[in-house]
């Protein structure tokens, strides 16, 4: 793996991925299924890996991965950054919420080859010279978290919250911010940390 | 001071920001899965599709082929493992169900085989290739499935020691002037914490290193020892972070094991990362419960006569059971009581403790009932709480260290605004809604456990504080740290705290709410054993008296009343004195009561609680009381809790601000109880049904508009050195009934099943 700022053409070639989808597609999902399937067909070969350049917090990131791997597998496991969380691998938890460009986005449901060429924003690359992001300052002075599990997700959900324009009010804060689940519960100190940093985002 | 930071009262610590507060927001917080590994295999699992049955065989050609597969384990190749007994049985395990041991099934999703590959993608692919042929027997899924069975809890679960009784309670029921017999049912639950039931092994030689979000790594460390038969200290636990625990982390899994010996046979870390659903059956759970109520009382609204009988659900290999009537038979003062728990076995993986494990079922149940029997008197239920409440309690008649239930009821029924409340049922509206209030009773047993520490303090006063707990979002970390500085008298910012390792002294399970007591009063204890080595240097004619060690302080800054002293330490000083630049201080501590072998269980990963209604001589509990206000849609039958207000009294406060968040957590914990949380079984399959975060309700932001918390002072000298009752477990008890206390308000309906859904309400 190296940084560089130039961007780079994929090595992902389309048909062998469809090719590995669609195997995939084909063969039951868990053991249960299986009793009923005796002769699934076998993929080609899905894992082959193939190289993909991801833009992340800033710096080009060259990757060499199966191409099933999604956004989060591909921070966690290839670029050691592990601050984006897996609370269920399918996107109804949102602990894995990354930026892609200012959108929100659940990793865990993005692949990595489908990111390709934009900007990755991870809970890593808010703060700057150690000085946190208001957003990161707001959940520590509200204390909007207890295990901290989900608290990236949070936090990255609330940027792009208020920057979508859904912090006007506090029952607009707790619905747009209903696609995180905090299960120690810290709800109300959620709500009190965006609103404070809301304030502080929209006037910077 | 933001709302986060309630201003301390009297009996209270500072509301400092939390220790881990920068580590938790710029994800440099590590748990378990986030630990770096050199070259590591990753591991999946292949659950059973059956509940009950038995394994023909394996068709692992297709898994095979995939690329990267390395190995497939099944029973037939599995690591061979020793037997764990049951952690409430004086083992490590919460199950003694063992997967791949043989070709037997007994529970849907018990782990039949792990695939291992080069990456995560392929394990799982192959995973999903692995085929099964079962032959399979019909199951029985919970209460009312044939082939059932039901015994007392007393005899076959060693931890449920007795059926509270006293009086003559069939007497006293047949005589009273107001009856009540009512059943209630609570519904199976899942903690689901964020972080999955990961586990990494790593080996370097003999030396095993586990990186797993656990509860108890002094437990976890001797049961994977254990089933590995290899030496406890060739093992190591280390999670400086734990991703929500709510009790399913306490006990040992299975998992952990198998993935050690794979890792061991492959000369390889293995990484395991199971699904959101496995989770639902690899781990323990909240199991379905059933009560009967029967309450006697005079005119005026005291107790003559109180029954609780509750019936629980276990898996065919382990009699687990919660028993709460330990606790429901001594909240109120009666003079006749009796009480019955039975245990139901079906082919289910094994429950375990979920969060106030025996209050959160059995006070719903008698909550209820109190309210109901309010109800039949006319009386206001606060007034019933109050004409009940005791200053000892009835069964043995031992005195509560320190009891402020009415306290409790008054502060919230004045912040809620009780007497706001017609009392009639559907009395209160708001255009299309239906409004109601209810309240309940809270309490939790206040336990502490034996537990070690080492405190190093330097010449310029920084101090290393090291010591097994747990981080599980209680703020371990942030109170070990205040408690030392406090009692050192040195600045906090230059106190630096390690916890959540193997390798460090041990402390109990973060389990049962003793973790602050029990850590709390170690730390206390060894601080104080520091201060005296400095003490001796400086001044060593003087005697050390007791009172002396009370006030003598070391350092500059104490931050609170206990740490101020009278006759301060300069700690350069006392250094030169001593002719050393640094102290340092093990200790081990136990509370009053422990058992004799407490400090050899305490480092063989063996619990150790004392405290609850099993203290020799007294009883200690921490108290609460709990409003909430319903709104249900007279239309749609939509139910909503726009305000939970609960009021708290546990003893000594550490933190304020963490105090106040896990309070605040535990109402909503309770809200959820009452209107969402339920894991659904087929009845044909015993399987979990809702095995994921859309379908098994968890509250998101919108579902908890309004919560209050208030925390009242409390003294109690006869707990601990600390004086802190555990509160982790305090405020999600009671909830659910408060809640259905307030349906009936709301609509005149008398709902005794959970949860509520808009589908249970009739008008």
């Amino acid at each position: 793996m190296s940084d560089t700022s130039s961007s780079r053409p994929s090595g992902f070639h389309r048909r062998a991925f469809i090719a590995g989808a669609a195997g995939s597609a084909l063969v039951p999902l868990t053991a249960r299924a299986a009793v009923q399937d005796a002769q699934a067909p076998v993929a080609q070969d899905p894992a082959l890996p193939v190289d993909v350049t991801l833009r992340v917090n800033g710096q080009d990131k060259r990757l060499n991965l199966d191409a099933r791997t999604t956004v989060l597998d591909a921070l966690r496991e290839h670029l050691k950054l592990t601050g984006s969380k897996k609370g269920c691998d399918h996107g109804q938890c949102g602990a894995c919420t990354v930026l892609i460009g200012d959108r929100r986005v659940v990793s865990c449901l993005t692949l990595a080859l489908a990111a390709e060429g934009q900007e990755i924003t991870t809970i890593e690359g808010l703060a700057t010279n150690d000085r946190l992001h208001p957003m990161q300052q707001a959940f520590v002075d509200n204390d909007a978290f207890q295990c901290g599990y989900c608290t990236p997700g949070q936090i990255m959900s609330a940027i792009a919250c208020v920057k979508e324009g859904h912090a006007g009010s506090d029952a607009d804060i707790r619905e747009y911010m209903s696609g995180n689940i905090c299960r120690c519960a810290a709800y109300p100190n959620i709500v009190a940390a965006v609103k404070q940093a809301a304030t502080e985002i929209m006037k910077g | 001071m933001t709302a986060a930071a309630p201003e301390p009262k009297a009996t209270m610590g500072q509301p400092v920001p939390r220790y881990d507060a920068t580590a938790k927001v710029t994800g440099r917080a590590t748990y378990g899965s986030d630990m770096p590994l050199d070259n590591p295999a990753y591991a999946f699992l292949v659950t059973s599709a059956i509940a009950r049955g038995r394994i023909n065989s394996f068709d692992l050609g297709d898994a095979k082929r995939v690329r990267g597969v390395i190995d497939i384990v099944t029973h037939e190749n599995a690591p061979k493992l020793k037997e764990s007994k049951l952690f409430s049985n004086g083992g490590y395990a919460g199950t003694t169900i063992q997967p791949l041991k043989s070709a037997d099934i007994a529970h849907d999703g018990e782990i039949i085989a792990v695939v291992v590959a080069e990456s995560y993608e392929a394990a799982r692919e192959a995973a999903n290739r692995v085929k099964v042929s079962y032959s399979a027997a019909t199951p029985s899924a919970s209460f009312d499935s044939p082939g059932t069975t039901k015994a007392a809890a007393k005899g076959q679960n060693a931890q449920f020691r007795e059926d509270p009784q006293v009086g003559d309670f069939a007497k006293a029921f047949e005589e009273a002037e107001v009856k009540l017999t009512a059943s209630y049912d609570t519904p199976t639950q899942h903690h689901n914490p964020m972080e999955l039931f990961s586990t990494s092994c790593a080996w370097m030689g003999d030396d095993l290193v586990i990186y797993e979000p656990s509860q108890y790594v002094y437990g976890l460390k001797n049961g994977v020892a254990e089933q590995l038969s290899i030496d406890a200290d060739k093992v190591r636990v280390v999670n400086p972070y734990v991703g929500g625990g709510f009790g399913s982390r306490g006990s040992m899994t299975p998992r952990t094991a198998i993935i050690a010996g794979i890792a061991k046979g492959l000369n390889r870390p293995v990484k395991l990362v199971p699904t959101r659903d496995q989770g639902f059956t690899i781990a323990t759970y909240r199991a379905e419960t059933r009560h009967e109520i029967k309450l006697g009382a005079s005119r005026d609204g005291k107790l003559v006569a109180l029954r609780h009988e509750g019936a629980e659900v276990s898996s065919r290999a382990d009699a687990y059971c919660v028993g709460g009537t330990k606790t429901t038979t001594r909240l109120y003062a009666c003079p006749n009581v009796d009480s019955l728990v039975s245990i139901v076995r079906a082919d289910r993986n094994t429950p375990g403790f979920m969060r106030s494990p025996p209050e959160v079922p059995y006070l719903f149940a008698l909550e209820s009932a109190m309210d109901e029997l309010a109800v039949k008197l006319n009386m206001d239920p606060v007034e019933l709480r109050r004409v009940n409440d005791t200053t000892n309690e009835p069964i043995g008649g031992k005195p509560y260290t320190s009891r402020s239930l009415m306290a409790c009821f008054d502060a919230a029924a004045k912040a809620f605004g009780w007497s706001q409340r017609s009392a009639a049922p559907r009395s209160m509206s708001d255009g299309d809604w239906l409004v109601g209030y209810g309240c309940a009773s809270t309490c939790y047993p206040t336990q502490m456990g034996p537990s070690a520490a080492r405190v190093r303090l330097q010449r310029d006063g920084r101090t290393r504080v090291e010591i097994a707990g747990h981080e599980i979002g209680t703020g371990a970390y942030t109170i070990i740290a205040q408690t030392a500085a406090d009692r050192l008298g040195v600045p906090l910012e230059k106190v630096s705290v390690f916890i959540g390792d193997s390798d460090l002294p041990p402390a109990p399970v973060a389990g049962g709410s003793n973790s602050t007591a029990s850590a709390c009063s170690a730390v206390m204890m060894v601080c104080d054993q520091v201060r005296q080595k400095l003490f001796k240097a400086v001044m060593p004619n003087e005697s050390l008296t007791d009172k002396a060690k009370e006030t003598v302080g070391i350092g500059q800054t104490p931050t609170t009343q206990a740490a101020k002293s009278d006759r301060p330490l300069d700690l350069e000083k006392a250094f030169d004195a001593l002719g050393a630049s640094v102290v340092e201080e093990y200790g081990e501590w136990k509370p009053d009561g422990a058992p004799l072998d407490s400090f050899k269980a305490m480092h063989s990963g063996h619990v150790r609680l004392v405290g609850g209604a099993a203290l020799k001589d007294k009883i200690a509990y921490a108290f609460g009381a709990e409003f909430v206000e319903v709104r249900i849609n007279r239309l749609t039958h939509e139910i909503r809790a726009p305000r939970l207000v609960g009021a708290f009294a546990a003893g000594r406060i550490m933190n304020p601000r963490t105090a106040r968040s896990q309070l605040m957590g535990g109402l909503i914990w309770g809200m959820s109880s009452a209107l969402l949380e339920a894991t659904e079984i087929d009845e044909r399959t015993a399987r979990y049904v809702n095995d994921n975060f859309a379908d098994y309700l968890v509250p998101v932001n919108a579902d908890v508009p309004g919560v209050e918390v208030i925390l009242l002072s409390e003294q109690d000298d006869h707990i601990n050195p600390a004086g802190a009752k555990g509160l982790g477990e305090l405020a999600n008890v009671g909830t659910n009934a408060a809640i259905c206390n307030a349906i009936y308000h709301a609509t005149g309906q008398r709902i005794r099943k959970l949860p509520v859904r808009l589908e249970n309400i009739e008008a």
